[in-house]
């Protein structure tokens, strides 16, 4: 199971399991942040390259008019796949 | 053990659940049990993506052989794909030079430890290990 939303701080929290039948929950949510973001994966347990691919495509749109994601609180597990596909120079983690 | 599933995306949930059972039997560890689950997702995700013409369902076997798991993820229809000899990614590139295209598979030849695909009478048969030490 999946959950994304955002905080009236306006961080974004995603929990859970983010695979390729779960995209369209963050998709969704994505759709909607037009400025600098903070993601906290905190309660992020897994994401598949499904899940990487919608991070991409919305990064790659903010960063277009000069705004950018930053991912905080990632798990070992979450923090190996963005390192082995290079996400970790394509976003900022903390 | 050995399970039929659905040409799906939305069969994910059943996968995870029958391949959660088999790594709590033999107690797999967190680390190996990440990397399974998502060699499993990517490889299954890839056959319901490019084999769109068949309808049959996908089966997954998982056995254990010594010190390794063995996975076999067999398409009985669709069209030839050697998933071992996909084009490398380039994780070097900058954010506006990337692709999603090409990562599943770099993240399964990254994670498992061998990677294997036969294709013969119309079945697609993609084997990998993993070693659980």
């Amino acid at each position: 199971m999946f959950n994304a939303k955002i905080l009236d701080t306006g961080e974004i929290v995603f929990a859970g399991r983010l695979d390729a039948s779960q995209v369209d929950v963050a998709e969704k949510l994505l759709e909607e942040v037009t400025t600098s973001r903070t993601l906290n994966f905190k309660e992020l347990e897994y994401i598949s390259s499904a899940g990487l691919g919608i991070l991409l495509a919305h990064q790659k749109r903010l960063k277009e008019t000069g705004h950018a994601m930053r991912l905080v609180n990632l798990n070992k597990h979450v923090k190996d796949i963005f390192i082995l596909t290079g996400f970790d120079h394509i976003f900022k983690i903390e | 053990m050995r399970r039929d599933f659905k040409r799906q995306i939305s069969s994910l949930s059943q996968i995870f659940s029958f391949v959660s059972e088999i790594l709590t039997m033999y107690e797999v560890n967190e680390v190996n049990s990440f990397s399974i689950n998502l060699a499993i997702e990517e490889l299954f995700t890839n056959i319901v993506k490019y084999n769109r013409n068949s309808h049959s369902d996908i089966t997954i076997e998982i056995e254990k052989e010594g010190r390794n798991l063995k996975v076999n993820l067999i398409d009985h229809g669709g069209d030839e794909f050697d998933v071992t000899k996909t084009q490398e990614v380039d994780v070097t590139r900058r954010l506006e030079e990337r692709k999603v295209g090409g990562l599943g598979l770099h993240l399964v030849k990254k994670m498992v430890d061998n990677l294997e695909y036969r294709y013969a009478n119309g079945e697609s048969r993609i084997t990998f290990t993993k070693n659980l030490e």
